[in-house]
């Protein structure tokens, strides 16, 4: 009862003085936000505000985007990526057309692409006979099959709530066979609820659970990464306080999970930065929801805590670029100084007054995440103030050392390689 | 001085095309392929019968992410699954051109607004921030319809569709999202405010 008194005072009184005090600050005003995630009705319907309704005056109308409905005629993409600025000696091309939300890629041992969605609800698989590329779509109907990964014959997908087996794969495109679900302990909510694998040589795979909301008190099982082991689906939680992961890779050079992170929205243009994540030991807390871009504590969810307490990020790529897929590359194509470098597709913004992202980041850093540097390595998906001609996704090496990059807006895939 | 004038309103309607989404359907295409169309959702693009939404002025990207949900059954609909299922993408870009550019309706379907229903829906629209997307004039942008003086039946059961999750929603699910909070009772309520806004301005 106190504590319900409390919360109608805190919430009568204090928006209006700090309305005044703070204009521009969303996240000072009112009660501390927290979610009853114990029945299953919550994860049917997360909450209304988990992407908007944090949002001050200066920031309403920013709303969700929706990208083109169908994929960009190749014709009219070949024109757009006359655009893209690259460094001297790099070029990028269209690799494959006509893959709707293209999403995460993965290598099959034979050579065979295999493409996730995001709305679309389909898998696809890219062949390639003597430069002539087909894309077939393989699988329709799965809930935002965003994660895919490939491993001893078989594809993984995930959607949201369940890691398919897919058996045999490249040698049944025409007819995939019914899946085995290898692990579903996960919460059904769509909200932050798409994912990305990354498998590792052990037959284990890393898997990322974002919270279903802007900010909030995180209900349990979700706000951290996985490692579930695709044999037995035993699993084990290697990282907590994340916010929303899409993406990471395995350092080759020292074996440890690396991810990228968006950070929270409506805070401003500017702050929080996302980030690029190490893991270095089991368990360890990336701040979510008290502490964002290591050094900034959240105006309402700090509750006492420190950014001193939280492990801080290898690097800052800066507010609402939404970093997603990444590679450390591992090629021979590219200078030697690209040599164990990692590549980031920035999805871009949505609720940046102008945008930002929408590029091809390079981060130059230590196996011990140490002496980070970054730099734009491929830019120009931007097109105006608020708009794109297509939105990178997603990267991954090919055998050869070009880079291909999946684009969810224009529905593609695109190569970038390098010749002296 | 008018030659310069024409220049630089050329100039201005020039921009925003280039930077646009790349790919433009084609009116008269468009037009010859929606003949079928007519008979359920108007002459004009205006639907006088129930529960059939207008499409005229409708917003181009809206109309195609529809003909996309139709055609991969995403949006299940026993009427026009077959209507659309040989569409290809070029087809469905020159039917989003082809209606987006038909005249908008400013003819209340609906008849006169009831007064305590609609300040009841402006009510719920400001709680919901519909204008976030559908913008203030409820007119739409982009992928997000644009719902004002629609018919207010049909709009009833879009809210419910995108409630229970029967029906898809573009832009990161926000209209799951959206409607997922309203009440039986608020959703009569917003559809009526929003169907019997009336010309602009008004």
């Amino acid at each position: 009862m106190k504590k319900k008194t409390l919360r109608a005072a805190l919430a009568v009184g204090l928006p209006m003085m700090l309305a005044a005090a703070l204009p521009m600050n969303p996240a000072s005003a009112g009660d501390l936000k927290s979610y009853d995630s114990s029945k299953p009705s919550f994860w049917a319907h997360p909450p209304a505000d988990w992407f908007l309704g944090d949002e001050t005056e200066a920031q309403k109308g920013l709303s969700p985007i929706a990208g083109p409905a169908t994929p960009t005629p190749l014709a009219d993409l070949q024109n757009d990526i006359k655009k893209i600025k690259l460094p001297p000696g790099f070029k990028i091309e269209v690799y494959a057309t006509g893959i709707p939300e293209a999403r995460q890629m993965a290598w099959g041992a034979n050579g065979t692409l295999f493409v996730g969605s995001f709305g679309a609800t389909n898998v696809y698989a890219v062949t390639d006979q003597g430069g002539q590329r087909t894309v077939k779509t393989i699988l329709k109907g799965l809930t935002m099959p965003t994660g895919v990964a490939f491993r001893d014959g078989s594809l993984y997908v995930i959607a949201i709530n369940k890691l398919l087996r897919y058996d045999n794969a490249e040698a049944s495109l025409d007819k995939m066979p019914d899946p085995v679900v290898v692990y579903d302990d996960m919460p059904p909510y769509v909200a932050h609820g798409w994912k990305y694998l990354v498998a590792d040589k052990n037959g284990g795979v890393y898997i990322p659970f974002g919270p279903p909301f802007n900010i909030g008190i995180p209900p349990t099982s979700t706000s951290q990464i996985r490692h579930v082991d695709m044999k037995t689906g035993l699993a084990e939680i290697v990282a907590l306080g994340v916010r929303n992961s899409v993406g990471g890779d395995i350092d080759p050079r020292s074996g440890d999970y690396w991810f990228t992170e968006n950070a929270r929205d409506w805070m401003s243009d500017d702050t929080p930065s996302d980030k690029l994540n190490h893991i270095t030991k089991l368990g360890e807390d990336f701040g979510y929801p008290h502490c964002h871009q290591g050094n900034i504590p959240d105006p309402k969810f700090a509750m006492g805590h420190k950014c001193s307490e939280f492990t801080p990020p290898v690097v800052n790529l800066g507010a609402h670029v939404a970093p997603l897929g990444m590679k450390f590359y591992t090629g021979s194509q590219f200078p030697a100084q690209y040599k164990d470098n990692i590549f980031i597709a920035e999805h871009g913004s949505w609720n940046r007054h102008t945008y930002q992202g929408g590029r091809i980041e390079r981060v130059i850093v230590d196996a011990n995440g140490k002496n980070a540097k970054q730099e734009v390595f491929a830019s120009g998906w931007i097109t105006g103030q608020r708009d794109y001609f297509g939105r990178p996704d997603d990267i991954i090496q090919a055998p050869d050392g070009s880079l291909l990059v999946s684009d969810d807006w224009a529905g593609a895939i695109y190569r970038i390689s390098y010749a002296k | 001085m008018l030659t310069l004038r024409m220049l630089a309103l050329a100039a201005i309607v020039s921009l925003p095309a280039s930077a646009s989404l790349a790919a433009q359907g084609n009116i008269p295409a468009g037009q010859e392929k929606a003949k079928p169309c007519l008979g359920c959702h108007g002459q004009n693009g205006v639907s006088s019968i129930p529960g059939i939404p207008s499409l005229a002025g409708q917003r181009d990207q809206f109309i195609q992410w529809q003909l996309v949900f139709f055609r991969n059954g995403r949006r299940a609909n026993p009427i026009m699954a077959p209507l659309v299922a040989n569409l290809s993408d070029e087809d469905i870009r020159n039917l989003g051109a082809y209606f987006a550019s038909l005249p908008y309706n400013t003819v209340v379907a609906a008849g006169t607004p009831d007064p305590d229903l609609t300040a009841k829906g402006k009510e719920v629209a400001a709680h919901h921030g519909c204008a976030n997307c559908h913008k203030e004039d409820f007119r739409g942008q982009q992928a997000a319809a644009a719902i004002a003086d629609q018919r207010e039946d049909y709009l009833v059961q879009a809210l419910k569709d995108y409630r229970s999750g029967a029906r898809p929603s573009t832009g990161v699910a926000a209209m799951t999202e959206a409607a997922g909070g309203l009440t039986d009772d608020e959703i009569p309520q917003v559809a009526h405010y929003v169907a019997t806004l009336g010309p602009p301005g008004k």
